[in-house]
């Protein structure tokens, strides 16, 4: 076991973690924060994206032990207690950017990722910024679509709120 | 489910090198982890250690010096590397195939020593670090051993790599700062996919150096071609170097027939840049 301390959207923790385990299944098994997908388990699928340390990272290839100090944001950070949606969950709901959305937690990290990279990312920026993540229902143009009109209605200004508020990061 | 393995997170070098002394035999060295989780996953690997480097902080440093050149610490990420101003500037080879592997959440994590040091036939950095002349620094508690990536990689997934070292950094001398360069990939799908069959060239003054990916166990290195020659003799040369096989992404005719293209592309490209 290894003693790891942590912050996950902003709350700090502490936990013996196992050495072997995988930070998606330590997420998913033992805290229960399920809102992470695991799809391939190999790195090719982006379901279970999430941001640590400022980066958006495969959770399946990283190890709970390394964990130690790092600062980790997942889906379950995203919608306010309330239930109210941040602009960018906001855009994929009215465009339509759901549809299974097996994909959609991993890939709310990687627009999220981007747009802090990149508050007004043009087609191109969108499709490289979600290229490590795959959607098998849509077809990518309406989360494309969605991504485009959340940045025209400032969900970059959002994010960037919320980083420095410490409610996620 | 990843088989039950120790990990050990060293932050000095003498500790990870000490430990590697020891335990090297069991022990499988990462940084990203983009392949090692990936074949313990699948059972291919069953380390029963395994060693973070990202604790140690000489090996997260990357640096240019107009003498020793470029020097790539073994945690340092494919998007670091990418997006290092003397990279942009003085390697566009480098920054053309880094920019060409996997995706952006894996290249945040993947590592240009990783790449090397795993040595599959289709790793992308392998034949764009040859064309540089890069060389691998290996450190042990012995001492420390340099050589280029050209002796190294000796086989599929096969290096010269002894079970106590690992691979401190990647040096890229400065020879060929400047040049311009470029690196053609083709894959089964417009997104992100293995090379099928990639080819790395650079330019300088009245030179052509040309490296081809996944057509032989190793990356394939062409002598120093003139930058007058014809493209039909560096296609001539390339023919009689490969050894491209048929797998499940295509046949070696295919692979044979790419190369080909690509060379007759990266020609025109360099010449037009030059």
């Amino acid at each position: 076991m290894k003693h790891v301390k942590f912050t996950l959207n902003g709350k700090p923790f502490e936990r013996e973690v196992l050495e072997h385990r995988t930070l998606l299944h330590f997420l998913r098994e033992d805290l229960g924060y399920t809102g992470t997908k695991e799809g391939c388990g190999a790195g090719e699928c982006g379901a279970c994206t999430v941001i640590m340390n400022g980066e958006a990272v495969n959770s399946c290839l990283v190890l709970a032990a390394e964990l130690d100090g790092a600062k980790l944001e997942t889906i379950e950070g995203e919608a306010a207690a309330d239930g109210s949606l941040t602009i960018l969950q906001d855009s994929f709901d009215k465009h339509h950017a759901v549809q299974c959305g097996y994909c959609t937690a991993g890939m709310i990290m990687s627009a999220k990722d981007l747009l802090r990279r990149n508050a007004h990312p043009d087609r191109h920026a969108v499709i490289e910024g979600i290229e490590g993540n795959f959607c098998r229902c849509t077809g990518y143009e309406q989360i494309i679509e969605a991504i485009l009109d959340a940045a025209d209605n400032g969900a970059a200004a959002e994010i960037a709120e919320r980083t420095k508020g410490g409610d996620n990061a | 489910m990843l088989h039950d393995f120790s990990y050990h997170r060293p932050s000095s070098m003498k500790e990870a090198l000490d430990f590697l002394a020891q335990n090297g035999p069991k022990t499988a060295v990462f940084s990203g982890g983009t392949d090692l989780f990936v074949v313990i996953r699948a059972g291919v690997a069953k380390p029963a250690h395994v060693l973070d480097l990202k604790g140690i902080p000489e090996l997260g440093k990357i640096s240019w010096d107009k003498t020793e050149g470029l020097s790539v610490g073994a945690c340092v990420t494919i998007n670091t590397l990418t997006e290092y101003p003397a990279v942009r500037e003085h390697f566009p080879v480098l920054r053309s195939a880094g920019e060409e592997l996997a995706t952006f959440q894996l290249r945040n994590r993947a590592t240009m020593v990783g790449n090397v040091v795993t040595a599959s036939p289709c790793g992308d950095m392998g034949s764009p670090l040859m064309v540089l002349g890069g060389e691998v620094v290996l450190a042990s508690s012995s001492g420390e051993r340099r050589m280029p990536l050209s002796e190294f990689i000796t086989g599929v997934k096969r290096t010269l790599i002894r079970p106590d070292e690992v691979v401190s950094r990647i040096v890229v001398p400065p020879t060929w700062a400047g040049a311009v360069g470029g690196y053609h990939k083709l894959k089964r799908i417009k997104g992100h996919d293995l090379g099928v069959v990639a080819v790395a060239m650079v330019r300088k003054e009245n030179t052509i150096r040309c490296a081809i990916s996944s057509a032989a166990p190793t990356p394939v290195l062409l002598p120093d071609l003139a930058a007058t020659s014809s493209v039909e003799d560096v296609q001539k040369k390339a023919q009689s170097m490969i050894s491209p096989i048929d797998d499940v992404r295509c046949t070696k005719e295919y692979r044979s027939f790419m190369v080909d293209i690509f060379i007759k592309r990266l020609m025109k490209e360099l010449e037009a840049a030059a």
